[in-house]
């Protein structure tokens, strides 16, 4: 049987209309983008690489969930909403896993920290060499 | 909505700083830390996008996003901290 011929007994899709977005949903999106905005900033800006993975991390979580919700109240659909949901779980869990792999493979690894006076590194003493099988 | 315009303005001028970070970044550390900054800021930017458009379907596309980049930063710190990554 011809393609098209199944292709034209299909209902067309629907075309996607404009949502009308309430206080809450600007007020969640923009301040969700805002903390993006400044995470970028805080990796370009910052002295080091620890600090740079410290904006990154923390203020990305915030932000992305905050737009997350946003959106999916946004969007008031139980399909949408629960794949929102599935994603802002996702992320919950893996942005600290992931940090702390960069962290970890950083130290051991023998990247500098930034140090100022007054600067400590309770790690430093008694740690293993790098290459060891952990 | 402007609303959606200003948060598209700032997660791609975000996406640039971090583009930025991952060429320029003087340790592979730094480079590492941008590149899973910036999966994650076009996982957001894509549901932006889908909200802005109306088209849901956007939203796999952004779960996609967020694992991919949470399997190639895991790889890539296992490789970098052991020489494997199995």
């Amino acid at each position: 049987m011809d393609v098209f011929v199944l292709l034209a007994a299909l209902p067309a899709t629907p075309e996607p209309q404009a949502l009308t977005l309430g206080r809450l949903e600007q007020a969640l999106i923009l301040f969700g983008s805002v903390i993006i905005l400044t995470a970028s900033i805080g990796i370009t800006r910052f002295p080091d690489f620890y600090t740079r993975l410290h904006a990154s991390t923390k203020l990305v979580t915030l932000g992305g969930v905050s737009i997350f919700v946003g959106v999916a109240l946004a969007f008031a659909e139980a399909a949408v909403t629960q794949r929102i949901l599935l994603i802002t779980v996702f992320f919950a869990l893996t942005a600290p896993i992931s940090a702390y792999m960069i962290a970890r493979s950083g130290y051991l690894r023998g990247l500098e920290p930034h140090r100022e006076a007054g600067s400590v590194d309770e790690w430093g003493e008694g740690l293993e060499p790098p290459g060891a099988d952990h | 909505m402007w609303v959606l315009d200003v948060a598209l303005g700032c997660l791609l001028v975000s996406a640039l700083l971090a583009v930025h970070r991952t060429l320029v970044g003087p340790t592979w550390g730094d480079r590492v830390t941008a590149f899973d900054f910036l999966t994650v800021n076009l996982a957001v930017l894509v549901v932006v996008m889908a909200l802005k458009t109306g088209f849901s379907a956007l939203l796999d596309v952004a779960l996609l996003f967020s694992i991919l980049g949470f399997l190639s930063t895991v790889a890539l710190t296992r490789y970098l901290l052991r020489g494997r990554v199995i």
